[in-house]
């Protein structure tokens, strides 16, 4: 195989890793801070591929427009669920295991829910439009704009989260908070404020997620279902609560998944994440990049 | 009592609703129920609301603006007890039970997809209730012989039985194919080996590769260095696209490029742009200029719902149910009549005659269909051509 080749397989795997790490990268947000397991997190996900898609389709708004637009919307949209589901259950919950459990039969509700909504409100077509699909080449390999596009925003969104928890005292507090629940709010950190804000961006990154992929893919409503599934091996690979381990495993896995598809066959694609999966909780149950 | 006096009420109102459905011309008789269960919610949704419950809608429709079904030439309004099957076998199957064994409806519409089919043909055999499947596709259905099951699709072997002759007469000496690791890709992928036996064209790659998945580039990309004549894909409709977006991303552009279930809808070539969707074949039977009666649904369907029918599955699902029709209208409502009506006649419909032997249908021929300026046209066999084939492909736009 020559060099370029070699470049070009690369590259598409991190391309697809690349959304894969933004989509895990919110989830851990609410899994790393919250302990809730939002199963629903590709639900929304699916919300914002839609928002940008009837945008494009219906008011002629650019997708890149739509990319705040969306992390807004859903972060709204996150701030209302958080308010309706998740504060109760976390005043009621006698301790974090059981909110936990809690957390995951609300997110399979949600889940039903979200995607039954798109149903009644798009119906069942699959959707999606033309941007941005003319190849470019770059050093002998050749790529579609979108999904180039696609990669950086998610690179960039990626790092510019992982920028806000490391270098702002927001940031600090957050950690705070998943080092030591307790210990933070003694030290006087306002759960209540941050609770709902987190999960608002966690659901905002996946609706940025959304945005991004409606570019690339056909737009079901069931679409968000696989990539929940992705986030949580991501998670598990780059060890909970830990940004850049997310954004390292999502990157690793989309790599993984290129190579394996390019050496074996696509149907082994499966086949090969939960082998990585499975090695990484054997050898390092922490996740790969845990110290 | 409130429960009684609200359910008496609802009657009321949907005798209300029913009667003022039929304006003008009034139905003689009491209304003729029709039972189906069918994808409102889930993975099958997708398909199920492209290609056939809103053929089922436009059909109640406009028999009944005309007065109703005519049971030997009483006329009577069609009724629907239908429901959501919510993508699950089972659903569907107990829903069936129920229509067929305790509801006693008159008749049944088939619900959506080879799996769904699979489950539901059999117990529509032991209850006697003739069904006219628009989209289930498995030589496995015809093996079964349930005498009260009939398949309008075209089986895989007609298919790519079709594609490979219009290869062949197109000195196509090359090919790559990747299939879909599920019945529809695999009894395809088996089809196409066994019609490709004989024929001078060489298989250069063939990879299989799992529903829903994201990026088929790797492949493409080692494929297009085999450099073939054609592109094979048996792909369900998000790989239908994201094979051809990747195509033209990778630049691959063969003289053939051929995909499944999919390239017949409205949505690809909308996602894809007319210009760029052209010289693209797939697995189509019909357009608006098939025939006159094929223009006049394509035109209601499309005045109805805003969305123009696919090019393959809707037009086999209202030639079903124009058979339904027509054999209501010779031999009433009994069941055996019926299915005796619809194995021993020539059916004329919009998609051409319509014959079966036992369970397939056996009179429409395996085609090959091509976007040409923003129409999906037949190429392939000759007979059955709206347009004449393109090729080779011009590059992706």
């Amino acid at each position: 195989m020559s060099l370029s080749a070699w470049l070009e397989l690369l590259a598409s795997g991190l391309i697809t890793g690349g959304v894969y790490a933004l989509v895990a990268i919110g989830l851990n947000l609410q899994y790393g801070l919250m302990r809730i397991l939002n199963i629903s997190h590709g639900e929304f996900l699916m919300l914002g591929a839609f928002a940008t898609w009837w945008a494009q389709a219906q008011l002629g708004i650019s997708p890149l427009v739509m990319l705040p637009v969306s992390f807004l919307l859903l972060m709204g949209v996150g701030l209302v669920v958080h308010r309706l589901c998740f504060r109760r259950l976390a005043a009621t919950s006698p301790n974090v295991d059981v909110f936990e459990a809690r957390s995951l039969m609300i997110g399979f509700g949600l889940m039903f829910f979200v995607q039954n909504f798109a149903l009644l409100l798009w119906g069942g077509d699959l959707r999606g439009y033309d941007y941005l699909t003319d190849p470019v080449v770059i050093g002998g390999a050749q790529f579609s704009g979108n999904r180039l596009l696609v990669f950086g925003c998610a690179l960039l969104f990626s790092l510019a989260l992982i920028a806000l928890l490391r270098f702002t005292l927001l940031g600090k507090g957050v950690r705070a908070l998943m080092q030591s629940p307790t210990g933070a709010q003694l030290v006087g950190i306002d759960t209540r404020r941050l609770h709902p804000l987190m999960f608002g961006i966690g659901l905002g990154l996946s609706g940025v997620a959304g945005c991004l992929l409606s570019m690339t893919y056909a737009i079901t409503p069931s679409m968000g279902e696989p990539y929940t599934v992705t986030a949580l091996i991501v998670i598990t690979l780059g060890g909970f609560g830990s940004m850049t381990g997310s954004l390292l495993g999502g990157l690793l896995l989309g790599v993984v998944e290129a190579l394996g598809m390019h050496f074996m066959s696509p149907s082994l694609k499966m086949l090969l994440s939960y082998g990585v999966f499975i090695a990484v909780l054997l050898t390092r149950p922490n996740g790969l990049f845990k110290r | 009592m409130t429960s009684t006096t609200r359910r008496t009420l609802l009657k009321g109102a949907a005798a209300v609703g029913a009667t003022t459905f039929v304006p003008g011309v009034r139905a003689q008789g009491a209304p003729v129920r029709i039972g189906y269960s069918i994808a409102r919610t889930g993975p099958w949704s997708v398909g199920a609301q492209t290609s056939q419950e809103p053929n089922y809608l436009l059909w109640a429709e406009q028999v009944n603006a005309a007065g109703g079904l005519s049971v030997k030439g009483t006329k009577r309004p069609i009724e629907f007890v239908s429901s959501d099957d919510r993508s699950e076998i089972e659903t569907c199957v107990r829903t069936y039970e129920k229509l067929m064994g305790s509801d006693k409806v008159d008749l049944i519409l088939p619900p959506w997809g080879s799996n769904a089919n699979f489950a539901v043909a059999p117990l529509a055999n032991r209850f006697g209730y003739p069904m006219l499947a628009p989209t289930a596709l498995s030589r496995k259905l015809v093996e079964m012989k349930l005498p009260y099951f009939f398949l309008l699709l075209q089986q895989p072997d007609r298919m790519v039985g079709a594609l490979v002759d219009m290869l062949v007469a197109n000195n196509v000496k090359t090919i790559a194919v990747i299939y879909v690791d599920d019945l529809f890709g695999l009894e395809n992928y088996a089809a196409l080996k066994i019609a490709l036996k004989g024929t001078p064209i060489q298989v250069l790659e063939e990879k299989s590769y799992p529903g829903g998945i994201k990026d088929l580039s790797p492949v493409l990309r080692s494929i297009k260095d085999r450099n073939p004549d054609a592109f094979v894909g048996f792909t369900y409709p998000p790989d239908t696209i994201l094979a051809s977006r990747q195509a033209k991303e990778v630049g691959f552009n063969p003289k053939f490029f051929y995909a499944s279930v999919g390239t017949a809808f409205q949505l690809y070539r909308n996602v894809m742009t007319p210009a760029g969707a052209e010289g693209v074949m797939g697995m189509g039977t019909w357009n608006a200029r098939t025939s006159p009666g094929a223009k006049a649904y394509f035109d209601a369907h499309t005045k109805k719902f805003n969305k123009e029918p696919d090019r393959w599955a809707s037009g086999h699902c209202w030639a079903g149910l124009e058979i339904l029709q027509s054999a209501v209208a010779k031999v009433g409502l009994d069941r055996k009549a019926i299915r005796d009506y619809v194995a021993n006649t020539e059916h004329k419909t919009i998609i051409g005659p319509v014959k079966f032997t036992g369970s397939e249908n056996t009179a429409t021929p395996g085609v090959v269909s091509q976007w040409q300026n923003g129409e999906f046209e037949v190429v392939w066999p000759k007979s059955m051509a709206t347009s004449a084939l393109a090729a080779p492909k011009p590059a992706w736009k």
